[in-house]
Order: structure tokens, then sequence, then C-alpha cells
């Protein structure tokens, strides 16, 4: 019963966050469309991760939107510096080149990164259990050296 | 089984009937006296060249003295190196007899009137026997021996027999039973005169061999002449009373009674007639002393002359009239093996000597009918009757237990007489000496072990009417047989029964043997001498050895011969048996030992894998041969038996295989992880990925917005 009920709890919590995403977005389409068009033209490679990352945790969704929001954040502050806000403005910005190729290029990297990183983390784990292995092995010829192969009569026995 | 039963009882008495062999140790039966021993014609008499120092005396090896020789033993010429008079002998004692030890301590050094003067005994190596034994040095009598070749005795006066023999005998006899000693030697062949006018007699040698080993059949009672002569046993005053009964009888006639009787002949005719009516009915006595002959003949040993009854006919009053015979009669016979019995004890002695044959009769009952109907004794019929019933529940061994049936019957018969098994026969208190014999006369322990695991000795207690210390003392001694005979391991067994029972026996270890260990102090030495060149496998202690030490040593050794149960636990084994001699050496020295410490050494390798430590092992192994060469077993003994030492080396042994283990399991799981591994590296790098990536959102945003603020 209770990995069910954690289960319709964590979809609860999903279908949550999923609505209240909508919600914040429905209205922020209302009162602040430009920044509404910024952020959905902006943030397609994170909504795509969303989207296709079913794995528990969506890990590699989390990477794709940290880098791909870090990259949107220059060009959503520089609208909202600008007083007038307006759709068309907010597009022209939105569609230079060089500002989506920050933006995904950024999302590509966390991307990247979420690729990276499990290889980088197992080497050093591997390095850290060779280390250990050695140093267990030296130990173990040392009491050998000290107590004699009666002491490995014993461990057999 | 019932042809090997009869082999059995005809090897015995073919045994017993060896002749002695007195130029080599073991020619150990009873001496045939007087003309056997001392008629030797082929003996070359020497010179007295050849001589060798033992303590304080000179002793000419080729210098025989024969008319000293007392029953089994030899005598030669010797000098005494402390004294100036020259009056002494050597007596050689057969190796392979135990001797008397509560005699020997007692007699040595001692004048008693009516007794030979022990001056001093010693273990020495005798030439001719090519080993040591124990020879025994005697003051030489000086009037020489009272009965010598035939047809030239130096009679003794009737008249003068009281003062002459009766007197200083009573006074050995008295002396002794105040110690409650027995002499058990007394013959008319072991006396001397004590001075060269004949005016006394003294007694010769008592200590030299087992009692009543040398006594004719004849000086034996109707109760131990049944016994074999190994086996007679202590026996108490009333057996020396009987003894000097038969030498007045034997003076007065001026020959050995009953001399042209054979000894099945003696003991029928003594158990049909008495023994008194025996003597008196073949031999004439004199009138003079058939009063004291019949007293002191008397078969019943309540009413044989004791020292009261002998002082008044000494004294020329006269006693009660004593019965001829007093063991009842039947009024018709019991037959076995066609020929009849009419008394319990003959029967008994007849059921012994037939064996197989007697059980039927046992078994169909009619011994029973016998005793109910014609001896009137309805307490021997209901015990024979429950010894019957005791073979029905007797098991799946029916052979054994019908010998058991027959052994019973035999000791319900004659209660007062020897334990009789097969071939077997031996007093109670002969049962040690009979052992010995046996085991140093190739008859092997067989006999004895199957009459104490089948626990004989115990019936015949049970069989003993009233409450008598002697043999209340005996019962303590034999509790504890049974379980030495069960147990098969080292320091158990037959042996210990032999050194717990012979005080006096040597150790048998084929090792020592030739040494005549007696004594727990002088095992040691003999070990150190074997040790020169001694095997190297070989181990220093064997069964005998263990049992010996078991038997003499005050210590306790129990737990080392515990520990010795196990001969594969090469360890403890080897701990124990150094442990065993280096409490002996403690104990009686000597101090420096050093062939049997390099022979004790050499067999420690196993002793010093106790430690784990390959440092402390290496300290220990350069530690014993310094230790050795000092010969101490006892330094040797505790360098391996630190038990602080060993403790502190074991608990941290242990932590080190605990730590080992560890280690290695550790290992096991590390090298066996890397699948494991990796998932984790996936979702740990997952998770740092993603926490990177939130990081780096957080801080663009948060520079953002502190770079448009400033």
């Amino acid at each position: 019963m209770a990995p069910r009920g954690k289960g319709k709890k964590t979809k609860g919590r999903g279908a949550f966050s999923g609505l209240s995403i909508i919600a914040s977005a429905v209205l922020l389409f209302v009162v602040a469309l430009p920044t509404f068009v910024t952020l959905a033209v902006g943030l397609l490679p994170s909504m795509a991760a969303f989207i296709f990352d079913r794995s528990p945790g969506r890990m590699m969704a989390r990477c794709v939107f940290g880098l791909n929001f870090s990259g949107v954040a220059p060009y959503l502050l520089e609208l909202w510096q600008h007083g007038a806000q307006s759709v068309g403005g907010a597009t022209q910005h939105v569609f230079q080149p060089l500002a989506l190729s920050i933006m995904y290029g950024a999302a590509g990297l966390g991307w990247l990164m979420y690729l990276a990183m499990p290889p980088i983390i197992a080497n050093i784990l591997n390095l850290s259990a060779q280390r250990r292995i050695s140093e267990l092995r030296k130990n173990q010829r040392n009491l050998i050296k000290t107590w004699g192969d009666s002491l490995i009569k014993e461990v057999d026995r | 089984m019932a042809e090997q039963a009869e082999d059995q009882v005809q090897d015995a008495s073919s045994d017993a009937g060896q002749e002695p062999e007195m130029d080599r140790p073991g020619g150990g039966a009873p001496a045939q006296e007087p003309a056997a021993a001392f008629t030797e014609p082929a003996e070359d008499i020497g010179t007295g060249g050849k001589s060798l120092e033992i303590g304080n005396f000179r002793v000419f090896t080729d210098l025989r003295l024969p008319e000293f020789d007392m029953g089994h033993c030899k005598a030669y010429a010797a000098d005494s190196l402390s004294r100036s008079d020259g009056r002494v002998f050597a007596l050689v004692t057969d190796p392979v007899l135990p001797t008397r030890y509560d005699l020997l301590r007692f007699l040595a050094g001692v004048h008693i009137g009516g007794q030979i003067d022990l001056l001093d005994h010693d273990v020495a190596y005798w030439p001719p026997f090519g080993r040591k034994t124990m020879v025994l040095f005697y003051e030489k009598p000086k009037g020489g021996r009272v009965i010598i070749a035939s047809g030239k005795n130096r009679s003794i006066d009737e008249q003068d027999i009281a003062s002459v023999v009766v007197e200083p005998l009573m006074n050995v006899l008295q002396a002794l039973s105040e110690k409650g000693l027995t002499h058990r030697s007394i013959r008319a062949t072991n006396l001397f005169f004590a001075d060269a006018e004949g005016g006394a007699v003294i007694l010769g040698d008592c200590a030299s061999g087992p009692p009543g080993f040398d006594q004719p059949l004849v000086y034996e009672t109707a109760a131990r002449m049944a016994s074999e002569p190994a086996g007679r046993g202590v026996g108490t005053l009333a057996d020396d009373l009987y003894a000097l009964g038969m030498t007045l009888a034997e003076l007065g006639i001026g020959r050995r009674p009953l001399a042209k009787m054979s000894d099945q002949e003696i003991m029928d005719i003594k158990l049909s007639k008495g023994s008194f009516q025996a003597v008196a009915s073949q031999e004439k006595l004199p009138l003079v002393l058939i009063e004291p002959v019949r007293g002191l003949l008397s078969d019943n040993a309540d009413e044989r002359w004791g020292f009261s009854e002998l002082h008044a006919w000494l004294d020329g009053r006269r006693t009660k009239p004593q019965q001829g015979n007093t063991e009842k009669r039947a009024a018709r016979s019991q037959n076995i093996s066609g020929k009849d019995y009419y008394t319990v004890r003959s029967l008994a002695q007849g059921v012994s000597k037939n064996w197989v044959n007697a059980l039927a009769p046992l078994r169909d009952g009619s011994v029973e009918i016998w005793l109910r109907r014609g001896l009137g004794d309805n307490d021997r019929a209901k015990a024979l009757s429950d010894a019957m019933r005791q073979l029905q529940w007797g098991g799946s061994d029916k052979r054994a237990a019908e010998d058991v049936l027959i052994a019973r019957s035999i000791i319900i018969l004659d209660p007062k007489g020897p334990i009789r098994f097969k071939g077997f026969s031996a007093m109670i208190d002969g049962l040690g000496n009979m052992l010995s014999y046996d085991v140093q006369h190739g008859r092997g322990p067989q006999r004895f072990s199957d009459v104490v695991a089948r626990e004989i000795p115990s019936f015949w207690f049970g069989r003993q009417e009233g409450f008598n210390p002697d043999i209340h003392k005996l019962q303590q001694v034999y509790k504890n047989l049974r379980y030495y005979v069960q147990q098969k391991s080292a320091g158990y067994g037959y042996e210990r029964c032999l050194y717990s029972m012979v005080r006096n026996q040597h150790c048998l270890s084929p090792m020592i043997e030739k040494e005549y260990v007696v004594d727990i102090g002088q095992l040691l030495p003999a070990l150190e001498k074997f040790a020169e060149n001694a095997a190297d496998e070989s181990w220093p202690v064997d069964r005998h050895i263990a049992a010996f030490i078991a038997s003499r040593l005050e210590d306790d050794v129990e737990g080392q011969l515990m520990a010795m149960q196990n001969p594969s636990d090469e360890v403890e084994y080897s701990r124990a048996i150094i442990s065993m001699l280096a409490i002996v050496q403690w104990r009686h020295g000597p101090d420096n030992l050093q062939n049997l410490s390099h022979w004790v050494a050499r067999l420690m390798e196993p002793a010093v894998k106790v430690f784990h430590s390959k440092a402390r092992r290496e300290r220990i192994e350069t530690e014993i041969p310094k230790l050795a060469k000092r010969g101490n077993l006892v330094e040797l003994y505790n360098l391996i038996n630190d038990e602080q030492e060993r403790r502190k080396d074991q608990s941290e042994f242990v932590e080190a295989v605990a730590e080992y283990s560890e280690a290695e399991s550790e290992v096991f799981d590390l090298e066996s992880s890397g699948s494991a591994r990796l998932e984790m590296a996936e979702t740990v790098g997952q998770q740092a990925a993603a926490f990177a990536s939130t990081m780096i959102a957080l801080l663009t945003v948060s520079a953002l917005f502190l770079m448009h603020m400033f």
C-alpha cells in the first residue's frame, strides 16, 4: 500500500507542479506577454527535456534547464531594463541568431554536462577503490610477515 | 573356545614348572631348595679376580658363595669398604622379579635378633646379567646353614628346638608384625646358625622377591597354596606362623615333609585331611613337636596358634587341643572330570583345574544341590544360585559370562583362597606381583586385565565376612584398577596397575628397563643415559614411563595424561611430555640433563608452534639450544609455557586474524563491486550535474542582478 500511496503522492505533486507551471504560464501570458514570449522561445530545449526525460528526478531536464535558464536570463533582464516592453521587441531580441545560439548552446552545455559527469565520477570512484585495495593488501602482507603461514591457515579454516 | 581355555590352563601349568636358570635374569621360577639351589655341579667358582664397587661394598663377581644362596638369588663374596670385619656377602636379586620395598626399608641397617642383618641394598650393574639389578648386602651368619646338602644336616636336638629355633623366629615375627609386615620366607632351608656353636638360628632373606615366592608348596597354607608362586601375596602373621609350624616339622623330621609327593598330591592330601593330619600321616614327628606343629598347622587361621600359645608352650604350659581338620566334609562326593571332591576348598581347586569341564555341573545345579544336601551349606548354595541367575543376564558374550560364573563359583566355594580365572591364580594381595611376573615372563597382562575388567576382585571382597582392616585397605587400592585397565591411553592400562600395586617394580619401558629404575629419582638419569643414542623421532615418555611417573610422583599429573590421550595433537602431546619430565627434574633432579634436554629440544618443535608470532618463535628457537646446553628441562618447559606470553600471543593473533579477514572481505567487496560502482557513479554523476547546473543558474541570475544594481 505504501508504495502505491507514495506513487499517488508523487503523481499528485507532479500534476500539481505541471498545473502550477501552466497556471504561471497563463498568468504570465496575461500579465507580461513579452516575458512569456522570451521564456517560451528561450526555454524550448528545457521544455523538450522535461517532456522527454521520464527518469526519476529528471536529472537530465534539470541539467538542461539550469544552464538553459542561465542563457535566457541575460536577455530577460535586458527586456525588463527597457521600459517599452512589447511583443515585437521581445520577438526581435529573442530571434537574433546570437541570442538563440547562447540560449540553446547553454542548454546544450547542460546536456553535455549531464552526459560527462557520470564517467568522471566513475573514474574517481574506481581510483579511490584501487588505492584502498592496495592499502589493504599492504596491511595483509605486513600481517603475514608478522604471523607467518599460521595466519593464512587460521583464516582458511 | 573350550579348547583354547584348556590349552591356556595347560600352558600355565607348564610355565609354572620351568626350571630356574639363574645365570640369566628371569630364571624366575622359585628355587627348588635345598638341593637344586646349591649343588650345581657345573658352576665355576672363581678366584675373586673380578670385582666391582657398589656403594660401600666391593663385590667379587666371579667368587660365588653357594652356601649363602637364598631362594632364587645367588650369593657372591663381598667386602665392606667401610667396615673391617669382612663378614659380608652380596645377594644378587633376579631383575625380573620385584623385591619387597617395605621390608627393605624396615630391615636395612637394623639388627633384629633372629633375622639375618641386612646391611644395605643398592641398584647396580651386574655384569653376568648385562643389566642393573638390586643387590642386597647381608652380614654372613657365623654358623652357616642349618640344612645343608642332603645327608649332612647339622641336626638340632629336638629338646633344643624351642630355644634355638622358636624363640629367635618369634622375635622376628613380633618385630615384623608390630610394623604390619610379614616375612613369608620362613622355611628350614632359609635358616642359618647365628653362631658357630649352634645356639640360635637366624632367618635368611625375605626381601629379594615376591612374598612366598621361594616357599615350597608344603609351607603355604591351604588358602594360599593354590596360588601361583608369584601371586601368593603378602599374607598375614598367621601365614608366617603356619610356615613356622612346617619349619618345626621339617627340623623335627630331618627332611622336608611330604617331599616325595608332587605339588598336586600335597595339595590334595592337605585339602582332604588337613595340613597337620597330612604331615602326621606321612611323616614321623618327634613327640615334643606334635603339639606346636598341630597348633601352628591349623588350617583355620583363627584357631591357629599365636604368640600367646607359643609362649605358653615355651613355658611348658599346656594349651587347648586343636582339631586336626576343621574343614567340613560332605557325606557324598561331587564329581568333576572323573574325580571326587568332598570339601568345598578341594572342589574349588578341582573347578579351577578343570575350567571347561566344571561348567556343566555348575550350570545344571548339581554343585548347588551338593552344597545343600551333601554339606547342608545353604548360604553357599544360595550364592551359587544367584551367580547362576546373573549368568542368564550375562548379555551377548556368553563365553565371558560363563568364565565369570566359574571364577565366582570358585570364590563362593573358597572365599579365602586365591582369585582363579582360567590359568590365572593369585591371592588378592598378590595380584600386583602376579601381574609383574606375567608381564616379565612372557605371559603378558591379558589374564590380569581380564580378572580386573570382569570385576572378580570386587566379587572376592564381597564374599569376605566381617570387617578386616587389611582387606578394607586392599579394597581401597583396587578401587581404581578397573578404571586404569579400561583406559587405553598412556599413563593408564595395566602399566598403571602394575606400578600402583608393586612399589618396588622397576620401570619396564624398553628404553630404561636394563637400568632397573625403581625410584622416581632414578628415572631421569636413566633416560639421560638412553638419550645419548636415542632416535630423533622417538619420544622420551612411553606408556610405561608415563604410568611410572603417574604412580611414583608426588604431584598430580592427570592433566598431562589427559593431554597425552591424543597423540595426533602434537602440540599438546609434546607439551605434556616435556611438562612431566620437567616436574620430575624439578622434584628429584638432577640439575644437569644435557642429553635428555637436547632430545627434548629436538621434540619441542611442535610445542614451539603454539606461538603464532614469527618473532616470538624465532626468539624461542634461539633460546632452546642455549637452555638445552644447560641441561635444565624446567627452563625449557618454562620457555614454551610462559602463560602470559602465550595469552598475549593468542589475543594478538586473534586480532590479526580478524584484521586480515576484514581486509580480505573488504578487498573482495571492492573488487566485486565494479558494476555497482558504475551504477552509483551514474546516479551520483547525474545528481552532481543537476546540482552544478542549478548552481550555475543561480550564480548567473545573482550575478546579473548584482551587475544591474551596481
